[in-house]
């Protein structure tokens, strides 16, 4: 393995080709996630595209926050819920 | 008996447009993201449709690169890729015969640590990957993104299939 690391290493980044070293902030990308997917659902969905902008907006939002509030409520099993079973189980 | 006439009734609401089936359209959209609907004459919704499509089909592939669109590797994930169309098959095709080595038995794959690609596409041992194949959240985000996009891009095939021309709403309710 340490014998292919150098020359990987000093290759340059290739965009398109090569991935890019986000593993420390992975979930950054799901805001441009949630925008895309916005972006093409309310251009299917919005009858008047002077409000289309607007639309995106809100729904970029409602999408980012449900997610924040879906990690919350995972965590929260996982960390109290599930300990707590595990410690008053048998 | 009063003879007051009863007061006029409202006019009523215009019928909404009727859905016609477009199947150029459907072959547009399904060729180009946005297309079905510019044929259609909704030139600024097919153009939001096509950045929105290919932004996150190509956003996927600066996150992962190359390596999250599959068709070998990856084909229940590639199923939901292909739906942004041709360019999708494309990207795989140059991936697949650009990228990818053949090994001795003839089976083809990613270039593994101090292995090359010769001119055939053979492994070259000793060499370096023709590319660095993404892993773990990096690789999934991409893969999520490349087929985010086909599947939002199967929304408007339909949509521009089954055509209903888009009037303005003079007041709020339903879709917006």
């Amino acid at each position: 393995m340490t014998m292919m690391l150098p020359a990987l290493l000093t290759a340059a980044w290739r965009p398109f080709i090569d991935p890019l070293d986000l593993h420390a902030l992975w979930w950054v990308l799901l805001i441009p996630m949630a925008l895309g997917v916005s972006v093409v659902y309310k251009a299917v969905r919005v009858r008047d595209l002077s409000r289309y902008w607007r639309e995106v907006a809100i729904m970029t939002t409602q999408i980012v926050l449900a997610m924040i509030l879906l990690g919350a409520a995972v965590y929260l099993f996982i960390e109290f819920y599930v300990v707590w079973v595990a410690d008053h189980a048998g | 008996m009063s003879s007051a006439p009863y007061p006029a009734a409202p006019a009523a609401p215009a019928p909404a447009p009727e859905e016609t089936f477009q199947p150029v359209a459907l072959v547009l959209a399904a060729l180009f993201p946005g297309a079905g609907h510019i044929y259609l004459g909704e030139v600024k919704r097919g153009v939001l449709i096509a950045a929105g499509v290919l932004g996150l089909f190509v956003g996927g592939l600066l996150i992962g690169g190359i390596g999250v669109v599959d068709r070998r590797d990856n084909f229940i994930w590639f199923m939901g890729q292909a739906l942004v169309g041709p360019v999708a098959f494309g990207v795989d095709a140059a991936h697949q015969s650009m990228f990818k080595v053949v090994d001795p038995s003839g089976y083809r794959r990613p270039a593994r640590p101090n292995e090359g690609r010769g001119d055939k596409g053979q492994v070259v041992y000793g060499g370096t990957p023709p590319y660095i194949r993404s892993l773990g959240r990096v690789h999934e985000l991409g893969t999520l993104f490349a087929t985010i996009a086909g599947m939002m891009n199967l929304i408007c095939i339909i949509d521009a299939s089954f055509h209903a021309p888009r009037t303005r709403r003079r007041s709020g309710g339903g879709a917006r």
